[in-house]
């Protein structure tokens, strides 16, 4: 689609009001490059967008304790002016500056019972220790205890430093980032001590007082504790909801007004102004700037100036590109997407490589039944993966229609008729359509990566670089040659003088664009053109596997077949349906893989770029 | 492969680079140059923007002299295997511990964000801290609980910890100091023989730096007992082992801690009065050990890291002239304060 520069020149105060009259038409992608106007210097949106992000992120913490469950209705588009957010900013602060402490209160909760916890285990290790337990709980004249944990990693330094302040240290139970311990030393050397506790994370573990109690009925008593807790985890939870009911309809508002306030922040890197006036630059595709321009007059009660203009050649990579809009080709593009987004005025391969794809990989794995389980798994699925489904449905129609032109079912020959042939009845006419579909493929993808560079106005480069009209004209020469070879057993003087014009011609053009010593020159340009003779050779051939595949398929089936004619009833049975699911999971995951290479590496190489990027207008949040 | 193979592009882009490493007679020439001689020397832009303060020019400047070392660490990480590059960003990772302490005192005294976010370092994805999130923390608590959620997670519960119970940012601080040394020893003992050696001797050198310096400060001049000064320190891996430490920590006084150093960081430090002058020669000690390594190190990675810490020894230089000259100090005071960061340009010549 074609994309048009717009340049918006509004006031300053007026800005809020044309985000949003931006973000309604959905058809403007901002321009994050500084205007060549050097007096337009300042960020007029920055303290706005700051704002922004601390409300936003208060409102989330909030929400994050207190879920807003109920949906609203959009009210109508409201500008949100600084005042206002700020507002709403403070507001928010005041609200999680109480929120936060049913937080802290809930964390001081989760400590405790990890205490609990903690202590529950150190019982059981209390149990094993051949001492009077009781002495640990109190300090003696002489003596202090200290029992508690550590993190692990602190072990051995607090070792050391309780040492030196006259301490020992005993460890009596590790666990995965925690140590249990005991420290024993003179009571006079506490204050030394208790700063390196402090420091070491050292926490205090509590001796049980009833130690001289049985341990089932200690154990009871942590259980309880553990109950207490539970129930006061729920007395928490039911305060707070009782603290938050009346401000519900607040923080509604709250997320309401955010959402408002959002295009503004989004536009931030773009915006730069002057005083009063303020520049913002994006682009808009071509049919949607009247409307734009439309919408701005019934929005600004100011005036403004757009200005519209084509993209010029340099701005080209800068320029986003409009994805294709179809349910049909979405998944597709997905696939697409992975090796990248057509750059703009580049052909989106989508629709060829949705064609090509479902024909190679319908050759490849052509199997009516096989191609009814991976359509119906797909459709089946299309709840869980609701963007994805139709390519899984696709794939498996196009194997089901190859299915019936082989003659093929669950591996079966026989049951149905062929309408064209089973592969393995004439692998070599198998052979022979593999490699004049890749010749196709080979020619309409050069002639596609041509048009590319033509588009763009790149001349030279559309004539002699790799895979341009050169190159084309040096594999129709190699072909007529080849089929030359093949049929009268001579590769033909007029191929053969093209073929090497060609070839020279490349040559020429990489010798004159290398900048190296001569002898690196001529290193690297035999070696170039080499390189494009094997590499159009080789990818010839490798067309080869679509047909190889569809023969693996007949028979990897006939494999399975004799394998369960080898077996009884049971085994024959199990075998055939074990066999069709290593089938179906093994080679339909090698065919998709192959097909995707020869789609990247033969096609996409030769004609797409892939580095251009998306468009994403500016929109409100749903 | 052999190692020296395996190693041959690292060791050339090392010399490659080393060659940008200031000499001794630059080093001496660079107090005396003015600020458009610096900018035009070093592309710094900034320097020449009359129209900022001098705060956002001294930070403009600051944050253009780390991108330079970063573009190094970045070439150099890329050529390394992952356990042996994860050794280079623990040891850059003090620049996003330095944006943790910034925001941790932001968030204590309560700065503006603006004030916090002027004072960050602006780092790559693989060093940076989630800044984003951690600004929206209300306070420092609510910070490091964030912080427990991300890879700085040890450092993190140790630092919350400390700071619940004690609530000052200097044992914080001290912690995270701690953390991050530890780390970096850590994964130095997780490499193979080939790099263990060099660096061990590299980061040792490093390592008694800051161990007898922190030492030295911790227990004369915070007057800490001894076991609080231990707990605080990072045996070295070289000279100021566990063992020597825990002797070291019971002295008192300057002179008493010097005389009972090994004879070599005796010598060394042998009539020292003050810490700025133990500092001074620690700190000549420690770059004549890493152009060593840098010369003649088997270890392409001891190599990597020695280059690493020269360069950013050396553009803390340039960073202190700038200031100074920002500041409109006099030649004398930014030359001492050279002296202070900088090696001994006479000893850095045998050295190399």
């Amino acid at each position: 689609m074609l994309m048009k520069h717009v340049r918006l020149l509004v006031l300053t105060e007026d800005l809020p009001q044309a985000s949003l009259a931006l973000a309604e038409t959905q058809s403007f992608h901002p321009d994050t490059r500084p205007p060549t106007e050097m007096q337009l210097n300042e960020l007029p949106g920055r303290a706005y967008r700051d704002t922004f992000s601390q409300a936003q992120s208060r409102l989330n913490k909030i929400t994050r304790l207190l879920p807003l469950t109920a949906t609203f209705e959009r009210s109508a588009v409201r500008v949100v002016t600084f005042t206002e957010l700020n507002t709403l900013n403070a507001q928010l602060g005041a609200l999680w500056n109480d929120a936060s402490r049913f937080e802290e209160e809930f964390r001081q909760l989760d400590d405790t019972e990890r205490l609990i916890k903690e202590q529950l285990t150190a019982l059981e290790n209390f149990a094993h220790l051949n001492i009077d337990l009781s002495l640990l709980r109190n300090k003696t004249r002489f003596l202090a205890f200290h029992v508690g944990l550590v993190p692990r990693e602190n072990l051995h330094q607090l070792e050391d430093a309780a040492q030196l302040a006259g301490y020992i240290l005993l460890i009596y139970q590790q666990q995965t980032d925690q140590a249990q311990i005991i420290i024993v030393g003179p009571t006079e050397n506490e204050a030394l001590l208790a700063p390196v506790l402090a420091v070491a994370g050292f926490q205090n573990l509590p001796i049980p007082v009833e130690l001289n109690r049985k341990p089932a009925e200690l154990q009871q008593n942590l259980t309880e504790q553990r109950r207490v807790i539970a129930e006061q985890r729920l007395a928490l939870h039911t305060r707070l909801n009782q603290w938050g009911e009346p401000f519900r309809e607040q923080l509604q508002t709250a997320q309401h007004t955010l959402m408002l306030a959002e295009p503004l922040v989004t536009l931030d890197t773009a915006l730069r102004s002057s005083g009063h006036l303020a520049h913002l630059a994006g682009w808009v595709p071509a049919p949607a700037v009247a409307q734009l321009k439309q919408r701005l007059t019934q929005s600004l009660t100011q005036p403004f100036d757009l200005a519209s203009r084509d993209p010029l050649p340099d701005e080209r990579k800068l320029v986003p590109t409009v994805p294709i809009k179809s349910r049909v080709l979405a998944p597709f593009a997905l696939l697409v997407k992975q090796y990248g987004i057509p750059a703009y005025g580049e052909i989106d391969p989508t629709p060829l490589f949705a064609v090509t794809f479902l024909l190679m990989f319908g050759m490849m794995f052509g199997d009516l039944g096989h191609g009814a389980v991976i359509a119906g798994t797909a459709y089946w699925a299309r709840h869980k993966i609701p963007d994805f489904y139709l390519f899984g449905v696709f794939a498996g129609a196009s194997s089901m229609v190859f299915g019936l032109l082989f003659g093929s079912i669950f591996g079966y020959e026989e049951i149905l008729p062929a309408l064209w042939m089973s592969p393995l009845h004439d692998p070599i006419l198998m052979l022979e359509v593999a490699l004049v579909w890749g010749i196709i493929f080979i020619i309409v993808a050069c002639a596609l990566g041509i048009y590319n560079r033509l588009i763009i106005g790149d001349i030279k480069g559309a004539v002699f670089k790799r895979h341009g009209v050169i190159n084309l004209l040096f594999y129709l020469a190699f072909l007529a040659g080849g089929y030359g070879l093949a049929t009268t057993g001579a590769f033909g003087t007029f191929p053969s003088i093209l073929a090497i014009v060609t070839l020279l011609m490349l040559a020429a053009f990489q010798w004159q664009h290398l900048h190296a010593p001569t002898g690196e020159k001529v290193l690297v340009v035999v070696i170039e053109t080499l390189d494009t003779i094997i590499v159009y050779l080789s990818n010839t051939l490798s067309f080869l596997r679509v047909s190889a595949f569809s023969l693996n398929h007949v028979a990897l089936a006939l494999a399975i077949f004799t394998l369960a004619e080898m077996m009884g009833v049971f085994g024959h049975v199990v075998t055939l349906i074990l066999g069709n699911i290593f089938i179906l999971v093994l080679e339909g995951g090698i065919v998709m893989i192959q097909v995707m290479r020869l789609q990247y590496y033969e096609g996409f190489s030769r004609y797409f770029s892939g580095d251009g990027h998306a468009f994403t207008p500016l929109r409100l949040a749903k | 492969m052999s190692n020296a193979a395996a190693q041959a592009y690292l060791n050339t882009r090392v010399s490659v680079m080393s060659t940008r490493l200031f000499t001794p007679e630059f080093t001496e020439r660079l107090a005396h140059l003015t600020l458009a001689e610096l900018a035009e020397q070093f592309g710094l832009t900034a320097l020449l923007d009359e129209q900022a303060t001098t705060t956002a020019r001294r930070r403009a400047i600051e944050q253009s002299l780390l991108q330079m070392l970063l573009i190094d660490l970045q070439i150099l990480a890329r050529l390394l295997p992952p356990a042996e590059r994860a050794v280079l960003l623990a040891w850059a990772r003090k620049y996003a511990l330095f944006n943790l302490k910034t925001l941790i005192r932001g968030k204590l005294y309560a700065l503006e964000q603006k004030a916090i976010r002027d004072h960050l370092f602006d780092l790559p994805a693989t060093l940076r801290l989630p800044h984003q999130e951690l600004f929206r923390a209300e306070n420092v608590l609510e910070l490091l609980r964030q912080l427990e959620t991300s890879q700085y997670h040890q450092i993190a519960r140790q630092a919350r910890e400390v700071y619940e119970k004690q609530r000052e940012p200097f044992a914080l601080e001290a912690a995270i100091d701690q953390r991050y040394y530890s780390s970096i020893v850590r994964q130095i003992m997780g490499l193979d023989h080939h790099h263990l050696n060099a660096l061990r001797r590299l980061m040792g050198a490093e390592l008694d730096r800051v161990a007898l310096l922190w030492l030295l400060r911790f227990r004369l001049t915070c007057q800490l007992s001894p076991s609080e000064t231990y707990y605080q320190l990072v045996p070295s891996t070289r000279l100021l082992n566990r063992e020597l430490l825990l002797r070291l920590v019971n002295f008192d006084t300057l002179e008493r801690v010097l005389d009972a150093l090994p004879a070599s960081l005796n010598t060394l430090l042998a009539g020292s009065h003050d810490l700025s002058e133990v500092q001074r020669r620690m700190n000549q000690a420690t770059h004549r050990d890493l152009h060593e390594t840098l010369v003649r190190s088997q270890s392409g990675l001891a190599r990597a890291l020695a280059y690493l810490m020269l360069r950013e020894a050396n553009l803390q230089s340039l960073f202190i002239v700038v200031q100074g000259h920002l500041l409109q100090f006099s030649n004398t005071t930014i030359k001492t304060a050279l002296e202070l960061n900088d090696t001994s340009h006479s000893e850095l010549r045998a050295a190399a």
